[in-house]
């Protein structure tokens, strides 16, 4: 080592006239069929949950178990193919679906005015951390014997505890979202003129916009349970019940595959929703922007 | 273009007689403070400059000068506890589309409008359009002063941090307000890019002769854009020369005037944080 000079070795200089052809190598080529498909989102998750329901169909056809306690996948889509068809599904549906829109919708108006309060002064800012500190953890079903209280048994109680579940959970990320947005992105909003609602509506809501999803994926999955399990309880003094009333009755009257069937249209909404809705949202909105892979 | 600068530094230095009348921005003995958890900040101490029309002002000076602050001062985003800035005659008080700043970050164009959108926005927000017509026209001719014609329906993210400064740049332009405030735009670029750029800023200027209060840390940077250049010494920021520069650009970086300049800068920052090392030492 010590005895070895040190230093910059020196080479001769050199110019490539002209480039070799890329002949070896694909420069460019389509990708194969099962690589194509296996980058389709829905294929990878369509065939998990086709695994699922063949271990399922397999269990009950190998070990058979009660019908009563545990209906084969088979019976059980029959009876949801039936209750389709004869419209008794949608209507359920529509009734849970109609008093989960009130409240999301309610929920989503109040969020806003705490959000406005709390973007434009620091005691809303204060009153909305703490607000969202004390409700979040609290799951909303618990509200319900206070909500009866109030409110009856009806729909006005079912909205109620809907919309506790959905505004804390929408004000909490949209805040956390819109305190994320760059400084820089705040003062180009105020160079160009814009206060107050038009700041809030085209520079905060828009930059915030990926958090705001989140929270509106979460607010409708916390307000589909809470209203399903909201039903459970008092669907029977309601004049028409929806989903969860349909579990709770089939259940009681021992017609199991009635109420897998009702499970699984809860899954499904659920799916629905998640999958077509709220992903038709995020391609058209922030994938678009490149806020998001 | 090299010609150009040179005859309308010409002009410049003949016709010392007919200085414009008033300047675009006048700020006098202006101290911006500001606080941190535990400490109050003076981070400039009465500094006054002018900028006259279609000036390229450089404000120059080490990190920790308060060049930054102060442009957005001048922008109206920070508030002086002592003295005032004028533009054409009125106090600035809060942000406005009549002072168009151009920041360094990329993430200054909004992600969710293309490059057009990012313009039009502006335009019609700012009050300088009624009609979305005429913002798209406006819109499409700055796109093209900065060479970005077919990248108009382009959304931010697919464009190189060159293109971005670009967008923001015809977005500044586009407004055509009284003054342009860039705040080291060029900084985040490659080497490369930031010269391109820099050769394109000037191209612009030649061609509209817009006025523009820029701010950099780099002193081959200031000597190239600026026409002027005030030098700014650190803690708290103060003014501490103002030299021309119109003489000077690319095509001059070779010559000796240029090299000159240059380590007269070099000298005159590097003699402050000698000074300010001594009272370190002192203290």
């Amino acid at each position: 080592m010590s005895d070895k000079a040190i230093g910059t070795y020196v080479r001769p200089e050199f110019e490539v006239d002209t480039l070799k052809e890329a002949t070896n190598v694909d420069v460019e080529r389509q990708l194969s069929l099962v690589e194509r498909i296996s980058n389709i989102n829905a294929v990878r998750k369509m065939s998990i949950l086709l695994g699922l329901v063949i271990l399922w169909q397999g269990y009950t056809m190998i070990a058979q178990p009660e019908p009563l306690l545990f209906p084969s996948f088979v019976s059980s889509a029959e009876v949801l193919w039936e209750t389709i068809v004869s419209g008794e599904m949608f209507q359920k549906v529509w009734v849970s679906l109609y008093v989960l829109l009130l409240g999301y919708a309610a929920g989503l108006a109040m969020a806003a005015l705490f959000l406005v309060l709390a973007v434009s002064t620091r005691i809303g800012s204060d009153f909305l951390s703490t607000m969202t500190a004390m409700f979040q953890p609290l799951p909303a079903i618990s509200l319900l014997p206070l909500a009866m209280l109030w409110f009856g048994l009806g729909i006005p109680s079912l909205v109620f505890v809907t919309i506790h579940s959905v505004l804390w959970a929408v004000a909490l990320s949209t805040h956390v979202g819109f305190m994320g947005v760059s400084e820089t992105l705040r003062m180009v909003g105020r160079n160009y003129g814009l206060r107050n609602i038009p700041y809030i509506l085209k520079i905060l809501v828009p930059a915030a916009f990926p958090a705001i999803l989140i929270g509106l994926k979460i607010g409708w999955a916390f307000a589909w349970r809470t209203l399903i399990g909201a039903e459970l309880v008092f669907g029977a003094a309601a004049g028409k019940g929806g989903l969860g009333w349909m579990i709770f009755e089939k259940g009681d009257n021992l017609d199991t595959p009635y109420v897998f069937a009702a499970l699984f249209m809860v899954i499904l909404v659920g799916l629905i929703v998640e999958n077509v809705i709220f992903r038709n949202i995020e391609l058209n909105t922030i994938s678009k922007w490149g806020m998001q892979r | 273009m090299p010609s150009e600068v040179m005859t309308t530094g010409a002009a410049d230095a003949t016709s010392a007689a007919s200085k414009p009348n008033a300047p675009i921005l006048d700020v006098e003995g202006v101290t911006i403070q500001y606080k941190t958890k535990e400490h109050l900040i003076t981070a400039t101490y009465r500094v006054d400059f002018q900028v006259f029309e279609a000036d390229r002002f450089v404000i120059l000076g080490p990190s920790g000068c308060g060049k930054s602050t102060l442009l957005k001062a001048v922008a109206g985003y920070l508030h002086p506890v002592e003295g005032e800035m004028r533009l054409n005659g009125t106090s600035v008080t809060e942000p406005g589309p009549d002072r168009v700043m151009v920041f360094q970050e990329f993430d200054q164009l909004l992600p969710w409008k293309t490059v057009k959108e990012n313009i039009t926005f502006a335009l019609l927000n700012g009050g300088r359009c009624a009609s979305k017509n005429e913002a798209n026209d406006i819109a499409m001719e700055y796109i093209q002063k900065v060479k970005l014609d077919r990248f108009e329906d382009t959304y931010p993210h697919m464009l190189s941090g060159g293109m971005k400064q670009r967008v923001a740049i015809a977005r500044g332009m586009a407004m055509e307000p009284a003054i342009l405030l860039m705040d080291e735009p060029f900084a985040a670029l490659d080497a490369l890019t930031r010269r391109q750029m820099q050769e394109e800023l000037l191209a612009l200027w030649e061609d509209t002769k817009f006025t523009v209060l820029f701010v950099t840390h780099s002193i081959e940077e200031a000597v190239i854009v600026g026409s002027r250049i005030l030098i700014m010494s650190p803690h708290p920021g103060q003014v501490k020369a103002e030299l021309n520069a119109h003489d000077h650009s690319h095509a001059t970086i070779g010559e000796d005037g240029f090299a000159e300049l240059q380590s007269k800068i070099h000298n005159m920052i590097f003699a402050d944080r000698v000074l300010e090392d001594e009272v370190v030492n002192h203290g």
